[in-house]
């Protein structure tokens, strides 16, 4: 059978067992076992894909390029650290008590459905099957948010479903006007929505539909990557997910629908030029970084504040592929890919001190935490000098690539604004962090007694996330080097 | 009657339908409309099949007809007669200003209309329009409307609208694609209401407006 077709598969049996009943180790073995080749079959497609092959399947309605397997590769890596974090989170709540036999189902079998269709959307080449994908996601993520059936819980839930449906109302209205702009020079069948078909049919394809089509998609996969005015359901939603679904959300589905505007984007430029969907996203992207501000400023919770950097982090790699040119698109790419590795180590660290707390709000947490969970406060502070890109870690290069490009660029203002943004942005991070993490130790006449820390299966995901998020900083493996350098081809030629 | 008389006058049907649930408050009569809209819909479709010899918009017509037409107003119906609430409150905005807002939606929709190829004159002006108002008036009923059903039936809309779309201005969707949509779609519903179930068993209530503890 097809390499891809392997690769959807093992999830979604994964995901089949894991919904079923059965004993608790055995669906831990089954998911975290399951996700694990996963993500070897993704390496191997990135391989064959290395290798000069371009692994593709039903009609080439599934297609390996150089985004898709870097996409792959950083999905499938997050799903396995997903599963076995997720392992660590679940036991630590059937320590407590805390699990019904509905979480326990909802758990084992959504996670793997979710990294299932998160890989649809990475592979995917025709533009019906990747709507369809994308809304997988966010079918298969709703009763991950609403997990803890708390009041709040079903708030988030709710808002996700709307504002996600909408948006992909949105998203299919572009995919139909687009379907509509190439009438005629698109070919028959199923084929016709083929992303390389329409590649191929850019110049003829009929301009104002096309503009009307692009528009609709943009801010429909938009408000999936959660990119600002769109952003709002982010938040509500990272709150309320239990940490292995909220970096699943963080950064596959940000992958994924950043893999879908990229696709809607470079049709648009070679029909359009640069341009026109180039600034829409510029646009976008610089209104995401300048709303996540004052947020992150004045938040009150650390999973929201983990959200309000995501959307900061969507901003600046659609800032950075909307500034057009090789060395953007580059950096954006390359800021995907450490996002991708550094995230995690954040979600994790900051899950376990929310555990810990039972409850993820500051006045909850309280200061000083070192004290008391050291390492999950070390990792907290390790990952928030990562993702705010302090040197030497990898986002630093990235957003310097970027910054780079753009002052070079035509967007020198666009720019200027983005890097004071930034610099307030890593400003009110480590403040919120430091104040969680240093400050005097938590007062002892306080009732609410924290659970200690322990050395389980979730810290060592953790910290392996972590040696892997630092490693890449100084070595990043020339085959993922590679494969940035391939999808930066096709997201801007050699031109 | 002609073809095209026949197409712009199902058309004209949904666009009035979605007025009409702009100016109902009572919930089964609003999903009825929705039911009644998505016929018409089915009815647009199976024209177009036969006036333009596609015979896999045959298909799609059916899909429509028996999954928006009857199974989403059944299953919406019982839901809401398993909860036991069947009015709208008093939107944000009233029902005089809500049909006067939607008007300037619809010169807007057919404003935009007149940009397709041969979008100016003929039936496809009339449906883009038609879709692009009923777009429109969709997403204002989403925002002014308190109830979770509304807000639910106001996605459909939009839905409805997308598909009129399709119908109006390509040679139909890939079937595989039209399957794939159609199933999301209602898994989407009943996810939403699951979620409604959820909801209102919590808050007594499925007023949207007071899920409102999570900002900032």
């Amino acid at each position: 059978m097809n390499l891809l077709v392997w690769t959807l598969t093992v999830p979604l049996v994964t995901a089949a067992i894991g919904g079923l009943g059965g004993p608790r180790k055995f669906k831990e073995a089954v998911m975290v076992g399951g996700l694990l080749l996963t993500f070897a079959l993704c390496v191997a497609t990135a391989r064959a894909f290395l290798g000069g092959a371009v692994p593709a399947a039903f009609g080439d309605a599934l297609r390996v390029d150089g985004l898709s397997a870097l996409m792959l590769v950083l999905c499938g890596y997050v799903g396995l650290l997903s599963a076995t974090y997720g392992v660590g989170y679940l036991r630590r709540n059937e320590a407590r008590k805390l699990v019904t036999p509905r979480m326990r189902r909802e758990f084992y079998g959504l996670i793997p459905a979710y990294v299932f269709a998160m890989l649809l959307v990475s592979m995917s080449n025709n533009l019906g099957i990747m709507w369809i994908a994308v809304e997988l996601t966010t079918l298969a993520s709703v009763f991950l948010i609403t997990f803890h059936d708390k009041d709040t819980s079903l708030e988030a839930g709710w808002k996700f479903l709307v504002l996600g449906s909408l948006g992909l109302a949105f998203a299919l209205l572009g995919t139909v006007l687009l379907f509509a702009a190439g009438q005629g020079h698109l070919g028959e069948g199923m084929a016709a929505l083929n992303w390389t078909h329409f590649m191929q049919a850019a110049p003829s394809l009929h301009p104002f539909t096309l503009r009307l089509g692009v528009v609709f998609a943009l801010i429909g996969y938009g408000t999936k990557a959660g990119l600002a005015p769109m952003h709002t359901w982010k938040p509500d939603a990272y709150r309320e997910a239990p940490s292995p679904a909220g970096v699943l959300m963080a950064v596959g589905m940000l992958n994924g629908a950043l893999y879908c505007l990229l696709r809607i984007h470079l049709i648009s430029k070679a029909a359009l030029g640069p341009a026109f969907s180039g600034d829409l996203l510029l646009m976008l992207g610089l209104l995401s970084v300048l709303i996540a501000t004052p947020f992150i400023l004045v938040q009150w919770n650390l999973k929201r504040l983990l959200a309000y950097s995501s959307i900061e982090h969507v901003g600046i790699m659609a800032v950075g592929i909307g500034l057009g040119g090789e060395a953007a698109a580059f950096g954006a790419l390359l800021h995907m890919t450490y996002h991708s590795l550094a995230k995690p180590v954040a979600f994790f660290s900051a899950g376990t001190l929310a555990q810990l707390h039972s409850s993820s709000n500051f006045d909850r947490i309280g200061t000083g935490t070192f004290s008391r969970a050291p390492v999950a406060s070390g990792l907290l502070v390790l990952a928030a000098l990562m993702i705010t890109g302090s040197p030497p870690f990898g986002l630093f290069f990235s957003e310097m690539t970027i910054l780079k490009a753009g002052f070079f660029s035509a967007h020198v203002t666009a720019t200027s604004i983005f890097l004071a943004a930034l610099v307030v942005l890593f400003c009110g991070f480590a403040f919120q962090i430091g104040g969680i993490v240093l400050g005097p130790p938590r007062d002892p006449k306080d009732r609410r007694v924290p659970q200690p820390e322990q050395f389980d299966v979730a810290m060592v995901t953790a910290i392996v996330a972590a040696i892997v998020a630092i490693v890449s900083a100084f070595y990043l493996p020339a085959s993922l080097l590679a494969l940035i350098h391939a999808a930066t081809q096709v997201v801007w030629g050699s031109a | 009657m002609t073809t095209s008389d026949l197409l712009i006058l199902c058309a004209a049907g949904m666009l009035v339908s979605a007025y009409l649930m702009v100016g109902q408050k009572a919930l089964f009569t609003a999903i009825r409309l929705y039911g009644v809209q998505s016929l018409l819909l089915g009815i647009v479709t199976v024209t177009t099949a036969v006036s333009e010899s596609r015979p896999e918009l045959f298909v799609t017509a059916a899909i429509t007809v028996v999954l928006k037409a009857i199974l989403i107003p059944w299953f919406l119906m019982r839901l809401i007669d398993r909860i036991g609430i069947h009015r709208e409150i008093e939107p944000f905005l009233n029902v005089p200003a809500s049909l006067l807002v939607c008007l300037g939606l619809t010169v807007v929709g057919y404003r935009v209309s007149t940009g397709f190829p041969g979008g100016a004159q003929g039936v496809s002006h009339h449906l883009i329009g038609v879709a692009l108002s009923m777009l429109l008036i969709g997403l204002f009923l989403m925002v002014t409307r308190k109830k979770a059903i509304t807000q639910i039936l106001a996605l459909l809309t939009v839905e409805n609208a997308v598909f009129l779309v399709a119908v109006g201005v390509t040679p139909g969707m890939p079937l595989v694609v039209e399957l794939g949509i159609a199933f999301d779609i209602i898994v989407a519903v009943l996810l939403l209401g699951t979620l409604v179930r959820r909801i209102v068993d919590r808050f007594e209530s499925m007023d949207v407006s007071r899920l409102s503890k999570l900002k900032g």
